[in-house]
């Protein structure tokens, strides 16, 4: 069962949106200010209510944290009452939420569809920007006992890191994919009190001492490992390309469509032009929908639109800054040719 | 003027000296590369490749190996020796004068992006001796500068030297 659809009303950047997603990969590319972490938040947030007692909207606040708690500053700002409304449907079920910019905690916030949406449990996993797992130790004990002003997306991510293997054997798909990242990393993580390591012949490595891009290729094998990415959950994942060196690129995709393939739907939001070009060359038909966000001339709001197509991607704003690069370059090397 | 290698035309203005150098009288292909090309304006050579994996006959095995070749940089080795030969030839036939040299590779290939010609751009310029040795001792450039268009890019940018295909 995977996430069909969003549709947004008056929420953050977007006046008025609806995107239909693939059950293998979507990918949101735009520019800064666009909105693709926003969508990616509002799906994990419903996604991750199914199997906690939080609430939807107050899951969405402490995804997003707007100030103090309330709800109403995710409203789109218009200077006078507004309301917005969130609906995500997977099949046949939908959850929907609506509040005002008045609105100051989650409870005044109206909720349908929860208890149908909650009768099946999805496992959702949000990988931020930001590699999370070398400031582990304590990280969770802190994030429960106080106030620290973390999006949950962090502390979410060291829980399911830290999650235990789950029983029973490793199926061929999955031990295959551990193998290839664990070639990538060059050894296995290994984790004791909420530390995280590479482990390897040469012992034990702290993963503060591990490059960043290391450390999130680390976190995808334990994710694998540990039975969070099976068949059915949805991995949510914030520009992959972030501290990690584009040679790279080509195995960490490979890994992103097989799990794709074995089932998991996923969620990815880029600016670069190697991460798309790496899902254009290695996608079977119809199985990687590219969501690009832009605004419109006229209204100046953000709109989305959806291909399967890479060079039907319009507009492309990697490809459009490449362009632009190109040209100065061809510029250059003519020199005032006649 | 028109200059033609299969099914392709090169149409230059009026009055610009040109040859087709990769052709039967060319004598040394057992021994040196060639670039398809050579036009001399007023005031530089261009050395010109064109490289045409969309051909009418050219089977879509044949296109996936030169994609391959293309986007991978092994296409590059091969490019840089037919600009060496190319240029030692015409040395040697002592057709080269002072004016600088530029060498211009055009792939035909509809779905390339300008990412890829700007990344298979700077590859061909760090496969050519661009800049001299430190020393200083270089009295003259070797090649003074290089770009890789597809048949878009080359006939936006170019637009007085129109390449088109034509029926064979």
């Amino acid at each position: 069962m995977t996430i069909t659809r969003l549709k947004l009303e008056r929420f953050t950047a977007f006046e008025s949106l609806e995107v239909e997603f693939s059950p293998r990969v979507n990918i949101f590319l735009g520019t800064n200010g666009t909105g693709k972490t926003h969508l990616m938040k509002v799906v994990y947030a419903a996604c991750d209510v199914t199997k906690s007692d939080r609430g939807f909207v107050e899951k969405l606040v402490r995804v997003f944290l707007p100030a103090e708690g309330a709800p109403g500053r995710l409203v789109k700002r218009y200077g006078q009452s507004t309301r917005c409304t969130i609906e995500v449907s997977r099949d046949g079920r939908k959850l929907s939420a609506s509040f005002s910019n008045h609105t100051r905690v989650p409870a005044s916030a109206t909720v349908t569809g929860m208890r149908g949406w909650k009768e099946e449990r999805i496992e959702a996993v949000y990988i931020p920007v930001k590699e999370m797992l070398a400031n582990a130790p304590g990280f969770r004990s802190l994030y429960a006992q106080r106030e620290i002003h973390f999006e949950e997306i962090y502390a979410d991510i060291v829980d399911r890191a830290l999650l235990p293997v789950r029983r029973g054997p490793v199926d061929a798909r999955r031990r295959r994919l551990l193998e290839i990242l664990q070639g990538a990393i060059e050894g296995r993580v290994h984790q004791e009190n909420e530390q995280f390591f590479l482990r390897n012949r040469q012992g034990n490595l702290e993963f503060t001492l591990l490059a960043e891009g290391l450390r999130k290729l680390g976190l995808l094998w334990l994710l694998i490992q540990n039975g969070t990415l099976l068949e059915g959950s949805v991995l949510f994942w914030d520009e992959p390309e972030a501290n990690l060196n584009p040679s790279l690129f080509k195995t960490l995709i490979e890994i992103l469509l097989e799990l794709a393939r074995g089932g998991v739907q996923i969620f990815v939001a880029t600016h670069d032009y190697l991460i798309l070009k790496e899902f254009d060359l290695q996608k079977h038909e119809k199985e990687v929908l590219f969501h690009a966000l832009y605004r419109d001339e006229e209204t100046g709001e953000v709109q989305c639109r959806s291909v399967f197509s890479y060079v039907e991607i319009d507009p492309n704003a990697i490809a459009q800054a490449f362009a632009s690069a190109y040209d100065r370059e061809v510029e250059r090397s003519l020199k005032g040719i006649r | 003027m028109i200059l033609r290698e299969r099914n392709l035309e090169l149409t230059l203005p009026p009055g610009v000296k040109a040859w087709k150098f990769d052709d039967d009288t060319h004598g040394l292909s057992h021994c040196m590369k060639a670039v398809d090309f050579i036009v001399e304006l007023a005031d530089r050579f261009l050395f010109i490749e064109i490289k045409d994996p969309e051909y009418s006959s050219a089977t879509s095995r044949v296109q996936q190996k030169f994609i391959q070749d293309f986007q991978s940089g092994r296409l590059d080795e091969d490019l840089k020796y037919k600009y060496r030969d190319s240029f030692l030839y015409q040395w040697a036939c002592g057709s080269l004068n002072d004016k600088p040299i530029y060498y211009f590779v055009v792939v035909v290939l509809s779905n390339l992006t300008e990412a890829d010609l700007l990344a298979r751009t700077e590859a061909l310029r760090r496969q050519l001796p661009q800049q001299g040795p430190s020393s200083g001792v270089r009295r003259r450039r070797i090649v003074e500068d290089c770009a890789v268009f597809n048949l878009q890019t080359w006939n936006s940018k170019l637009p007085q030297y129109q390449i088109r295909r034509v029926r064979s």
